[in-house]
């Protein structure tokens, strides 16, 4: 049963990234903060979606993947002085996807809300968007996993339509203030927005539906990244451009419409055969 | 298969818990020696005082030739007037310095034949007040820049400029007397058209004879902007060689870490052979050297993070109220703007009285590896850290009890462990450690082919 569902490579890979980073970069990482991460994940989802949701037992079994993808997420990305925080964090970010929903679909990407949750109510939350690096390597691993998933659920348009108007935009500036160009892929080579590019903005089941609506709404990602970072001096600037967002997701969903995402019915191979399922909703 | 399912996440987290329990992370030992930026052939300082986005920057000249030759320009992201422009005694940076040096403590081994017995130690606390702002204009426009500001401090003349284009500002500072070296033109451009402003220093001549003063003294100036970075970009024109940069960040919340680099803590609390107590200095410069090139030369370092109300142990006392002043700490002041953000039950509170949190960072930079300004932020991370090296000297008294003849067998393999650490650190030859230390004949139980690949230089 195992790596039949994308999301188990999604859990591995994200999980090998969580190891790679507390063995090769020295983090602030602390490890019992991603044990609380991923239990009040796991926790909030079983709860939630059993006092919430009238859903299939063997649907509410299989979200519990996506909770963990969300922890793992919120221990990639957040950093806390207090384990109260990661709490909060992971109940804003589970929480919203029962909160937030238009029809059956959530929009708000989970591990995104949690962040930006903790940012705003805890005093002591901060993202480290440093950390990663930049090193070839990384970015290549990145890349590699990042591609064979977004291959999978059919989402690198959004990868490429965010990247390609995030690096133009940053070219013009560049250009402009005529800084030489190891600057510039000095800024593009962080490990931090490649992994966001890669593995948040493209959750296929927070985004739009439509392959136009994504392309759309990734490039409005990339101008506001663009713009908070480089004119609010912002750091955390793609996490709130996301989240500023993600509300559009629904305009764009009734404007180009296109039929909803599901996990279950992306067999491996990206074949679709499993019609069954269809309805099995996260 | 269900239930399956469910205990794999739930197995993931114990294992989580168990593989990674908090290291205990105590300090102590007698203090020894520091690691001072003595060490360091011009090595720039930098105190940044920062809470929300007010700054006050003090920087210390690093400068060497003549005074007359002195002239210093520094992006800045506001119009400072006289009121935001500060000198600043030379001993505050000292100060910072000797308090958060990396340091190597010691500890004496007990007779193992009595009871274990060690010492802790810890200091009382600092407090402090101070900051500004206001104006007044002259314009000259011909060349496409304005003399938004002129005045004097102290010894030094200052003019805040802003500048339309980079041929224009270079014009202006060549006929104005201030030595710009070539190529500073490509450099000025991407700061104009951040819309910066120059701060422009040198100095009057008579002025620093009257004052009687040996040395420049730092400059401090205070603004606010959310810009959290340093230019140091301007500063690589000339440099031939790599440059070393310390920056001491003040705060009121925990650690700064650079956001577009990474920022990695230096090699910290091992044991090294006890005949280091005597070259600590070339010991740190040849660790930093190593690490520094480990890390492919593009990471900044912390050496230090910590509350400034303690030390654990003291290279130095504490600052006080008075000198945290000095250094530009301007919060703690009873009518800061600043409040602390409330959890609604969440988290910790902070502590209210002794709230300077100071994080120090060096930067070794090239222009080919540190290729963007660094840009800072503050976190909450309020982890103590420091750069710490133990020197542990056996007991040499007489031992007559079976613990202590089992305590004497232990001993050459923890002299070899401490060789190793040293060599590994420092990338020193592990052969003339082991000689320093006489770890040869008698004295080293070592197997052959440990000999052997230590002949091979492995």
């Amino acid at each position: 049963m195992l790596f039949k569902d994308i999301r188990d490579y999604q859990i591995l890979f994200l999980g090998l990234f969580l190891v790679l980073g507390i063995g090769t970069r020295d983090w602030t990482l602390r490890s019992p903060l991603i044990a609380v991460a991923i239990a009040t994940c796991l926790f909030t989802q079983w709860i939630l979606s059993l006092v919430v949701s009238k859903e299939p037992k063997i649907g509410q079994f299989t979200s519990l993947r996506s909770a963990l993808i969300t922890a793992l997420g919120l221990s990639l990305l957040l950093r806390a002085d207090h384990w109260t925080t990661m709490v909060l964090a992971g109940i804003s970010a589970i929480a919203s996807k029962f909160l937030f929903q238009v029809g059956d679909k959530h929009f708000f990407n989970p591990a995104n809300f949690g962040i930006i949750s903790a940012l705003v109510l805890a005093p002591d939350a901060w993202v480290s968007p440093g950390q990663w690096g930049e090193e070839w390597w990384y970015g290549l691993l990145f890349a590699g996993t990042g591609g064979m998933i977004l291959q999978r659920v059919g989402r690198w348009d959004t990868t490429a339509a965010f990247l390609g108007a995030y690096s133009l935009l940053e070219a013009i500036r560049n250009l402009w203030l005529g800084w030489t160009w190891d600057v510039y892929c000095h800024r593009l080579m962080s490990g931090s927005l490649l992994l966001f590019a890669l593995f948040m903005v493209t959750d296929p089941r927070s985004i739009p539906n439509a392959r136009l609506g994504r392309i759309i709404w990734a490039v409005c990602i990339a101008i506001v990244t663009f713009i908070l970072r480089n004119y609010f001096f912002i750091s955390t600037a793609v996490f709130w451009a996301l989240f500023v967002l993600a509300p559009l997701t629904i305009l764009i969903d009734v404007l180009w419409s296109a039929p909803q995402f599901s996990w279950l019915k992306q067999e491996a191979g990206g074949q679709r055969t499993n019609k069954l399922n269809l309805k099995i909703e996260v | 298969m269900n239930r399956f399912k469910l205990v794999i996440p739930l197995l993931l987290v114990l294992v989580a818990v168990l593989c990674f329990a908090p290291a205990a992370w105590a300090f102590c030992g007698f203090y020894v020696a520091k690691a001072d930026t003595k060490l360091y052939n011009q090595a720039s300082q930098v105190i940044i005082a920062r809470d929300g986005d007010r700054t006050v920057l003090t920087m210390a000249n690093d400068f060497q030739g003549e005074v007359k030759d002195f002239a210093m320009v520094v992006p800045v992201p506001t119009v400072l007037q006289k009121e935001q422009v500060h000198v600043a005694e030379s001993k505050i940076i000292e100060r910072l310095d000797a308090f958060s040096a990396p340091r190597l403590v010691e500890y004496f081994d007990s007779d193992p034949c009595a009871v274990d017995d060690r010492v802790f130690e810890a200091a009382p606390a600092p407090r402090s007040a101070a900051s500004n702002q206001l104006e007044s204009k002259i314009s000259d426009r011909s060349l496409g820049v304005t003399v938004e500001a002129r005045f004097n401090v102290g010894e030094y003349d200052i003019v805040i400029l802003s500048a339309k284009e980079s041929g224009g500002l270079e014009t202006w500072l060549n006929r104005n007397g201030y030595k710009i070296p070539r190529g500073a033109k490509q450099l000025l451009k991407p700061y104009i058209r951040s819309s910066m402003k120059f701060f422009v220093a040198k100095v009057n001549l008579d002025k620093f004879e009257k004052s009687g003063y040996q040395l420049l003294r730092p400059l401090q100036i205070s603004y606010q902007s959310p810009k959290f970075m340093l230019p140091i970009r301007l500063g690589m024109i000339n440099a031939t060689k790599e440059q070393d940069l310390l920056v001491y960040i003040l705060s009121p919340q925990g650690q700064a870490e650079i956001t577009n680099y990474r920022t990695v803590k230096i090699p910290s609390n091992t044991n090294i052979p006890v005949f280091v107590k005597d070259e600590f200095g070339e010991f740190y410069k040849s660790m930093f050297q190593t690490v520094y090139t480990k890390e492919d030369k593009k990471v900044a370092f912390l050496e230090y993070a910590w509350d400034m109300s303690s030390c654990d142990p003291c290279s130095a006392e504490p600052l006080t109220s008075e000198e945290l002043k000095q250094a530009g700490v301007f919060w703690l002041d009873g009518n800061s703007t600043r409040s602390i953000p409330a959890s609604p039950g969440f988290g910790r509170p902070f502590p209210v009285n002794n709230n300077v949190f100071i994080t120090r960072l060096h930067i070794r930079y090239t222009r080919d590896k540190f290729p963007e300004d660094p840009m800072f932020q503050q976190t909450s991370n309020r982890e103590s850290f420091q750069g710490r090296y133990i020197l542990q000297h056996p007991f040499t008294g007489e031992l007559k009890c079976q613990a202590g003849r089992e305590y004497k067998r232990s001993l050459p393999k923890r002299f070899e462990q401490e060789a190793q650490t040293l060599a590994k650190l420092t990338n020193w030859n592990i052969q003339e450690i082991r000689q320093k230390m006489r770890l040869n004949g008698s004295n080293l139980t070592n197997s052959w082919w440990n000999n052997f690949l230590a002949w091979l230089g492995l």
